[in-house]
């Protein structure tokens, strides 16, 4: 079971991707736990997860985000997949990044 | 689709603010073309959000009622705040050429 966490600036616009991303994940068998955070969560949230995507407008912090969360591997969210809600391609890019 | 309607707005204004913010980090650097190359690409991407948030007041100065929920605030926040970020970016990456 894959933990899978989002962060943007307060969790409010990924909260959408993330049902996206959960019936995408069920339709492709991909047993993972899918949650939005906001970003000034990071230290707390991040360091259990298997992997962090950040959303766009958090992009910039990509690199605090690392050193919040050492070892962790941290994504941007590809843009066009994030603005359509493409649940499939985020868990595509989840399994790429994780070598799956 | 009120909901891609949001993302839109949210993507592209969310991504301009972090290209804005990156933008300021090259100026720092002292890598004054790449500063400039990324606002411009940073203006290019906030110009697509505010093609959306024209057609919407079109819509509603036509009469018709643009829905507004808690996601559709939340989406003139971002907006207002990468056009606020984007313009101090500008500024600040003038007063850091003067300094160079």
């Amino acid at each position: 079971m894959k933990n899978i966490v989002l962060l943007c600036a307060q969790g409010m616009s990924t909260s959408l991707l993330v049902n996206k991303m959960k019936e995408a994940a069920a339709k492709a068998g991909y047993e993972c736990q899918v949650t939005a955070y906001p970003i000034a969560t990071a230290k707390e949230v991040g360091n259990t997860a298997d992997i962090i995507l950040l959303g766009p407008q958090v992009r910039f912090s990509k690199a605090k985000v690392e050193g919040e969360c050492p070892g962790i591997p941290v994504a941007c969210i590809d843009m066009q997949a994030y603005g359509t809600m493409n649940g499939t391609k985020v868990i595509d890019q989840v399994k790429k990044v994780l070598g799956e | 689709m009120m909901e891609t309607i949001i993302m839109e707005l949210v993507v592209n204004a969310g991504s301009a603010r972090s290209t804005a913010i990156e933008a300021i980090r090259a100026a720092k650097s002292g890598d004054f073309t790449n500063a400039e190359a990324m606002l411009e690409e940073a203006d290019r991407t906030l110009l697509k959000s505010h093609e959306v948030q024209t057609e919407l007041i079109q819509k509603e100065l036509n009469g018709e009622k643009v829905e507004v929920g808690l996601l559709m605030v939340h989406a003139q926040d971002h907006l207002m705040n990468a056009m606020t970020v984007m313009d101090l970016a500008r500024e600040i990456i003038d007063i850091l050429r003067e300094r160079n």
